[in-house]
């Protein structure tokens, strides 16, 4: 089966409409990114300002005199290379690890209905429910007696723990889209239950996989309390608690060099998304059942 | 094997009976069987250890006085802390603030978020480019958001006044003059509430663009070429299969609004005079600022509670058309 | 079936790289010593590039002296020191020395996470420090800190508008008084185009956090809003002294328009732009925000460090402060070790090097007279004349503050400053709530 575009197929009279529709579409889209992405561009010139401009009333989105000196001054003054690798090592593995074990969850979630996977859906929803604060400090402790305090492993698993229960969730609804026959069909064939996840469920899963990856990454990668009282090393340090050094008491900050930082935290995410956006998307399911 | 088949199972409107089982499956569903252990423990271990085991144990301490410092030991005391918090008058306005704040964020995220969704969903030109800055909010960190917005609703060097004030447009909000934002009682709360939006729209936006890819493009052609109007094509093709989507995202995105406070708190720290006092910001401080953990334990099993309520009545009705 | 074995392979090869990752990040970290040395963790709120260097440079010095004591320098945030520092000291594992703030120490001292230093300090530096400062950190007896850094609140005025509206320039030994304060504030107020609204502000007070201010500055009219008893019980009284500076900012932003009421939400970060670009005359701001303006202003901007007016008599300059501090964890298995890294630190000399990193004033007699910070260059001069003045505030030691701050008085104030309600609403909830808190913490 090909993909077949719409205009194709759209009789004549309706081409005019249908133009019209599009610039509608694009004009909408344009209004959500200008709403959406504003605040990174807002970010980037910032981070090159002077002091003085940064001082200004009036403020323009064209820095008057763009430098370089705050992401010198950044660099200068805290390890931003260690923590970003720090960062994106605890993320990956921790985006990596959720998933690999949430999408077996989430089959047997939905496909066998029992007590303990009725309590496990229950439990995902209340976990998220309880103020994560007065969690805290019995993790803590917890993770003390595991020797786990002060360790990016330690970090890992409560990253992948904390990152679960969206996971198993969102994982649920979409293994629930997938067609029981084609299991059916596979379990005639006298297919395993982990080959059918493996070789029918699982290519049909890709969009949610996928937003699942981005979201536990993205979790991890900005999460910052669990970072700041479960790191104690300086060079154990993550990204997100790294820029919190560049703000001083009362609400003052070092605001270019933190700028200029927080564009730096901005971009790995970014690259992330505009190499997995294409996954998310875009006829998928249709590649995966004819394969 | 046909496609079609699959697809009519799962396309909107069969409704009806789920497929027949055969008696294998039935006997599978019963229990669950070595193979489903199999697939399950490395879910069910981390989240025993490093959930279950801290979550008891927070709890637990809602029946205590347990407060910080080794000096004084904790004892039970039964449900002494929900007594007290029955009269805790400043809980409960902030509990207040905290509904309209969950219940406006969350909504706005959906509806706004469902037409991104769809708009990025098109074969539209730079497509990638436009998903990826969609995606700009979840991109920077949450340190970062705070203090960017301070600085587009900052009184006298803010953007958002510099550019409501070249375009005529802050006569809207007053008497001309530069508004404030955040400190002005009435518009505190909306400021807050629209930076909540922006923050959650990328989680959103990814969920629901992969569950559009749950909708058979097939059927929505075929919609297409009966004449079918957008509207008539969203609520019986689009709709329809999204629909359980929607309601996965829409409760956790509500539970995750009335438990964040970290943003808010940078923004307003809770004023104007309590205006932004979130509910959870409440628990957060009465754990952290003033030690009170076992006080602070029983406001979070109340916010638990109703939550829960809220979400049962919600997704019960939901649910109840989404499996028969 | 070929296409799912390479799939499957595929995958525990994914998982493989995932443990080997694991494995790697384990690897990083781990404790040296095991030879004798002694490793000591100082967690440094130092934020600004000067401070954190001069940190840092002093940790190196002292580890080149002391091969058997090193320490190691942890950043920590003033954003969030007092979380990181529960949630370590609930979990036994807290630095050695503590770098903070002394409003922040009362609990963690009555908690007995924090060591007594009574008799691990030497004699010299419990003589250079005056009793005043030892009063900010002293709860039960017993000295929980070092305070080595304290700064006043001072007027930051644009030395143009200052000069252009003639009217006299105040110093330490010649301040204004309120009144003449407010006549200033009056004076300095324009409507440069005449337009009915006012273009500059005679002064613009950034209350996001109301309530320290207004406590501490309420010493200059000889208030002091919390007292405390014979036996140490506290108590808090809002009568004419504890309010006169709360009604005269009031009296500027909702009767006489000489105070913005919009720069009530901001921190002091915030009204900078405003008074760079003349929309604010003065800001009264805490002594180290110099630094920001130093940095931030436009070139060719003219700014003056005035003394903060005096309610009257001898002790009119008096403004209460909770100096920055350092501390040893109870925890700490090398308490003394701590406390002689700590008394390194605050040795005059070194003060003097960590308060110009900080632009703030040292705590230490003898730092005080450093020629470097007697200067009349960026105001130095002036907080040094109005450091004697400096008392603890009378918030410090008071069990059961941070929850009358946040629930009671922070809200009360903003309200009252807003115009949104008057001084006997103000006065009640101060002190009819507020007491009924203080009382729980009290029994």
């Amino acid at each position: 089966m090909s993909a077949v575009t719409p205009a194709t197929r759209r009789p004549r009279g309706r081409t005019l409409r249908a133009a019209a529709g599009r610039t509608g579409q694009y004009a909408a889209l344009l209004c959500y990114l200008a709403f959406l992405a504003f605040p990174l561009l807002w970010l980037i010139s910032t981070s090159f300002k002077s002091p003085q401009e940064l001082g200004s009333i009036d403020p323009t989105w064209i820095p008057r005199e763009p430098s370089f000196d705050n992401y010198r001054a950044a660099f200068d003054a805290q390890p931003l290379l260690r923590s970003a690798l720090n960062s994106l090592l605890v993320a990956g593995s921790a985006a990596l690890i959720a998933v690999a074990i949430a999408v077996p969850a989430a089959y047997v979630m939905v496909r066998n209905r029992s007590r303990v996977t009725r309590a496990g859906t229950g439990w995902v929803l209340i976990s998220q429910m309880f103020p994560f604060v007065l969690i805290i400090i019995p993790l803590f402790l917890v993770l003390r007696n595991l020797h786990l305090i002060d360790s990016l492993p330690g970090l890992v698993m409560v990253y992948v723990v904390w990152n679960l229960p969206f996971s198993l969730w969102m994982l649920r609804g979409f293994v629930k889209a997938v067609p029981l026959s084609l299991e059916e069909a596979a379990a005639v064939d006298g297919a395993s239950r982990l080959r059918t996840l493996g070789s029918v469920v699982l290519p049909l899963l890709v969009p949610g996989v996928v937003a699942t990856l981005m979201f536990s990454f993205v979790t991890a990668w900005n999460e910052f309390f669990f970072a700041l009282v479960l790191l104690k090393s300086p060079e154990n340090q993550t990204m997100s608690v790294i820029l919190t050094h560049f703000i001083g008491a009362e609400g003052a900050a070092d605001l270019g060099p933190l700028a200029a930082a927080a564009v730096l935290a901005t971009l790995p995410s970014l690259l992330l998304f505009s190499l997995l956006q294409r996954r998310l998307a875009g006829g998928m399911i249709a590649g995966a059942v004819k394969g | 094997m046909s496609l079609t088949a699959p697809r009519a199972d799962a396309a909107p409107g069969s409704r009806g009976a789920p497929p027949p089982r055969t008696p294998a499956q039935r006997r599978r569903a019963l229990g669950l069987d070595r193979g489903a252990w199999f697939l399950l423990l490395p879910a069910l271990i981390p989240i025993l250890i490093l959930s279950v085991v801290p979550l008891l144990y927070g709890i637990s301490l809602a029946f205590t006085d347990s407060q910080s410092g080794r000096t004084e030991s904790t004892q039970f005391v039964g449900l002494a802390n929900f007594a007290d918090l029955r009269f805790d008058s400043l809980f409960w306005d902030s509990f207040r603030i905290g509904l309209v704040w969950a219940v406006c964020v969350t909504t706005l995220q959906i509806v706004l978020g469902l037409g991104l969704a769809l708009l990025l969903d098109q074969r539209l030109r730079f497509r990638w480019l436009a998903r990826t800055l969609a995606l700009v909010p979840w991109a920077m960190p949450e340190v970062v958001v705070g203090i960017m917005w301070r600085l587009v609703y900052h009184q006298d060097a803010g953007v958002l006044n510099k550019t409501l004030g070249d375009l005529g447009l802050l006569g809207l909000f007053g008497n001309g003059d530069n508004v404030d934002w955040l400190t002005d009682l009435a518009l505190a709360l909306p400021a807050v509430i629209v930076v909540g939006v922006w923050a959650g729209m990328p989680q959103t936006t990814v969920v629901l663009l992969a569950g559009l890819q749950n909708v058979p493009h097939e059927l929505r052609e075929a919609a297409a070429i009966d004449g079918a109007g957008i509207w008539r094509r969203f609520t019986s093709v689009t709709w329809p299969a999204l629909r359980p989507v929607v309601l996965a995202i829409t409760a956790l995105n509500f539970i995750w609004n009335f438990n964040s406070f970290g943003l808010v708190y940078v923004l307003t720290q809770g004023g104007p005079a309590g205006e932004t006092r979130l509910p959870s910001l409440f628990v957060y401080e009465e754990a952290f600022t003033y030690g009170q953990f076992g006080y602070a334990a029983a406001m979070g099993l109340v916010l638990v509670g109703v939550m829960a309520v809220l979400l049962t009545v919600f997704l019960r009705n939901r649910l109840k058309e989404e499996t028969p | 079936m070929r296409a799912t074995r390479n799939r499957l392979r595929s995958r525990a090869a994914a998982c493989a790289a995932v443990l080997s990752l694991v494995t790697l990040a384990a690897c990083g970290s781990g404790d040296g010593g095991g030879d004798g040395t002694v490793t000591l963790d100082y967690l440094s709120l130092a934020w600004q590039q000067e401070s954190v260097e001069a940190n840092q440079a002093l940790v190196d010095e002292w580890n080149a002296a002391n091969p058997d004591v090193q320490v190691r320098y942890v950043q920590g945030s003033w954003d969030n020191v007092h979380d990181q520092l529960l949630t370590s000291f609930m979990g036994g594992e807290a630095p050695d020395i503590i770098h903070n703030d002394a409003s922040d120490l009362t609990d963690f001292a009555y908690g007995g996470y924090l060591a007594d230093l009574t008799d691990l300090l030497p004699d010299a530096l419990r003589a250079d420090i005056p009793e005043e400062s030892w009063g900010t950190t002293t709860f039960d007896g017993g000295i929980y800190g070092v305070p080595f850094l304290q700064e006043p609140r001072v007027l930051i005025a644009n030395t143009q508008l200052l000069e252009a509206s003639g009217v006299r320039v105040p110093t330490a030994e010649d301040p204004w008084t309120w009144d003449e304060f407010e006549d200033v504030t009056r004076t300095l107020t324009q409507d440069g185009d005449g337009d009915g609204r006012t273009d500059t502000y005679g002064v613009a007070w950034s209350m996001r956090e109301p309530v320290s201010q207004s406590v501490n500055l309420s010493l200059s009219t000889g208030g002091r809003i919390f007292h405390s008893d014979d036996d140490g019980k506290n108590e808090i009284r809002f009568g004419a002294d504890d309010s006169a500076v709360a009604e005269l900012i009031n009296r500027q932003v909702n009767e006489e328009g000489t105070a913005p009421s919009s720069s009530l939400g901001m921190s002091g970060s915030d009204t900078l732009p405003g008074f760079f670009a003349g929309r604010y005359a003065m800001l009264p701001l805490n002594f180290s925000f110099r630094q920001q303006v130093s940095q931030q202003a436009p070139d060719g901007f003219d700014w003056t460090v005035l003394p903060m007016p005096s309610g009257g008599g001898p002790e009119g300059l008096v403004q209460g402060v909770a100096p920055q501090t350092l501390s040893v964890a109870e925890d700490s298995d090398h308490q003394q070790a701590a406390a002689d890294f700590i008394a390194f630190l605050t040795q005059a000399d070194h003060a003097v090097e960590l308060a110009q990193g900080d632009w703030m004033l040292p705590t230490s007699r003898t730092a005080l007279t450093d020629p470097s910070l007697t200067t009349d260059e960026l105001g130095w001069s002036t907080g040094v004349a109005v450091a004697q003045y400096l008392r603890p505030s009378p918030v410090l030691g008071v069990r059961g503050y941070p929850e009358w701050k946040d629930k009671i008085a922070t809200p009360a104030f903003q309200r009252y400053y807003d115009g949104g309600s008057g001084l006997g609403d103000l006065r009640e909830q101060l002190t009819d709530d507020g007491n009924r808190i203080l009382d729980r913490y009290q029994r």
